[in-house]
């Protein structure tokens, strides 16, 4: 499955959020979206996924328009991992799951012996079939993060959109939720915060400044000091990680 | 290492959640209240025998015959039974269920577990309605008068959630709390025009009645009222009984709803409209019974979760039990007076929830 959008546009009241901006996601590729707060990155991401209707633009996935189908449908074949939130009414970690199968299911089917396995499946996945039956709220945010990543999972969607996951969360769960899906071998869209883990799980990135595409290309090409200066006006330099191999940035000083 | 963590960690899960459990609880209930619809007409100011209440149903119901023909057919008890406590006990039972239903949806639909049937500013507005129709309006006129309450607190009713409606989507967006502050706004608007009428009104007795008519009653049930009631109910269960994926989908946002194909505006549009002319059918025939559509999805959440597909059967079920029991007390707890249910609801509905804030594992909305 390929994304691309197309010239996409979205303003609120008088304020041009995301100006005329493409970019494409081939076959299976990691792509990263990175860019400083208030770059527009969300909005982009929201309007892709249909929660922010853009004033201009269109996005494919593959064939199919994404502005003009049903979000049903578009929910069958595109999943979207967003921030945890607190919910109001409580739900145990196997129901939240489940709701994974939502698109997938008529007004009045119920669940059957497969959408239960795809859910132990998801489960198992995000390593936490021993949580099953607890309940959602009483979850770390590690652990809520995992769920919401396991209700993706149980969708089965072809590309998947990370709406910046890892914020807020500890290292080790920031890498367990980026190996998870560097692992399923689709098509991902992500927007992330932290450039080092962008560099080293991206096959290509897109920086994003005051609503425009700032720089697009592989990580070790366009993470350079200049950029990361011009872009996040943090004055930095790159290096060779000495135990990793990968790419380092040490930031010197805020401009 | 992984599954010592989870046996520590408190298990603050429904108390029901494997399938089986769910098939008894249902059984359990329809059991119960087929019972209690069947003993709650021995009960009031005349005792009659439960096992005699049952034959003079049964007779009338299916035709079969057990004991004494004369007894069942034209007995003192059976014009008791079957013209006057069956069917307010019927009305009891729908009454019971829509309010619960309502009130689910309600707690879904704007996402908030304070949520009741009425936060619509649907209390206020019938109010509104039916003080306008005993003090101004047609309330003396006899027959005329009483059909003529019902169908202004009616009318006050959806009139003050469509305003709700129209208030919460202006300017934008509707969102959750932006209905719920609405809907205070109208209740606000409508109580200080009804308290206009009652300060300006010069009728002790009509203030007294419209007093009553705010505290709730199942006093004016009768057969010809049952129809529109429990068609309009029973519809409306089986509507939302269909609906419970796109429940579920509400209580996580809107934002993951669209993610999973759900767009959740013109559902729960949709909701508000269908539990507001539902609530307003009801509060017509029988006034404002509160706590019963805010305090019996807890207490069932409680038992069997939150997911749509097991909490709307059996809250429904357990309200209409709820409702029976407590009309039954309304009408016997003193002694030749008919008791407003609502007293009686409020009574025993707020230790409920009393209870409910003080024990553990049940958190309402809120992270405990």
């Amino acid at each position: 499955m390929n994304l691309s959008v197309d010239h996409l546009s979205v303003s609120f009241a008088d304020a041009n959020i995301v100006k005329d901006v493409s970019l494409k996601v081939r076959n299976k590729q990691f792509v990263g979206l990175i860019g400083p707060n208030g770059c527009g990155k969300s909005t982009l991401l929201k309007s892709i996924y249909k929660v922010i209707k853009p004033q201009q633009g269109d996005v494919f996935l593959s064939e199919m328009n994404l502005m003009k189908s049903s979000p049903r449908i578009v929910a069958q074949k595109l999943g979207v991992v967003g921030q945890f939130n607190e919910l109001s009414f409580d739900f145990t970690v196997r129901e939240m799951v489940a709701m994974g199968r939502t698109p997938h299911k008529g007004m009045l089917e119920t669940d059957n012996q497969e959408d239960a396995s795809i859910v132990s499946g998801a489960l198992r996945k995000v390593n936490l079939e021993g949580h099953a039956a607890r309940s959602y709220n009483s979850l770390s945010g590690g652990e809520k993060q995992r769920v919401i990543l396991a209700r993706v999972l149980a969708q089965q969607p072809e590309f998947m959109i990370l709406d910046e996951p890892t914020n807020h969360l500890d290292i080790k769960y920031q890498l367990q939720i980026l190996n998870i899906v560097k692992k399923l071998d689709i098509g991902i869209l992500a927007a992330l915060h932290d450039l080092t883990l962008a560099a080293e799980y991206c096959d290509y990135l897109y920086v994003m400044k005051k609503g425009q595409v700032a720089a697009s290309g592989k990580p070790e090409d366009i993470l350079t000091k200049e950029l990361i200066g011009q872009v996040f006006d943090v004055a930095c330099e790159t290096y060779r990680n000495p135990v990793t191999g990968a790419l380092g940035i040490a930031y010197l000083e805020a401009q | 290492m992984q599954t010592d963590l989870v046996a520590q960690a408190e298990p603050k899960q429904s108390i029901i959640h494997t399938r089986y459990g769910f098939i008894t609880v249902i059984g359990v209930l329809l059991i119960l209240t087929i019972l209690s619809a069947g003993a709650a007409v021995s009960f009031g100011q005349v005792d009659i025998p439960v096992s005699q209440s049952y034959r003079i149903l049964l007779h009338h119901i299916t035709g079969i015959q057990i004991g004494d023909i004369q007894e069942l057919t034209s007995g003192s008890f059976v014009d008791i039974i079957w013209k006057i406590r069956f069917p307010r006990v019927l009305m009891a039972l729908f009454i019971g269920a829509g309010l619960t239903l309502c009130g689910t949806i309600m707690q879904a639909a704007v996402q908030n577990p304070l949520a009741d049937p009425y936060i619509l500013g649907i209390s206020s507005g019938a109010s509104l309605g039916a003080t306008f129709a005993i003090l101004i309006g047609f309330g003396s006129m006899g027959l005329l008068g009483q059909t003529g309450v019902a169908f202004w607190a009616f009318a006050g009713a959806v009139g003050a959630s469509l305003l709700v409606l129209i208030l919460a989507s202006a300017g934008g967006k509707m969102t959750s709390v932006k209905l719920v502050l609405a809907g205070m706004v109208i209740n606000a608007l409508c109580t200080a025009f009804a308290n206009f009428i009652v300060y300006f009104a010069n009728n002790a007795e009509g203030i007294k009645t419209v007093t009553f008519w705010t505290m709730g009653s199942l006093a004016a049930a009768s057969w010809d009222k049952l129809p529109l009631i429990s068609i309009a109910v029973v519809l409306a269960i089986f509507f939302f009984l269909m609906q419970f994926r796109v429940l579920n989908a509400m209580l996580l946002g809107d934002e993951a709803a669209v993610t999973l194909g759900i767009h959740l505006g013109a559902f729960r549009k949709a909701y508000m409209i269908i539990t507001a002319l539902i609530t307003g059918v009801m509060v017509a025939s029988c006034g404002m019974i509160g706590f019963v559509g805010l305090i019996i999805p807890h207490l069932v959440r409680g038992l069997v979760g939150s997911d749509h597909r097991r909490l709307l059967p059996a809250s429904i079920l357990f309200g209409a039990i709820f409702l029976i029991w407590t009309d039954v007390i309304a009408r016997t707890v003193v002694p030749n007076v008919e008791l407003p249910i609502g007293i009686i609801t409020a009574l025993i509905g707020a230790p409920m929830f009393m209870y409910m804030l003080i024990k553990k594992g049940y958190a309402f909305g809120g992270k405990s």
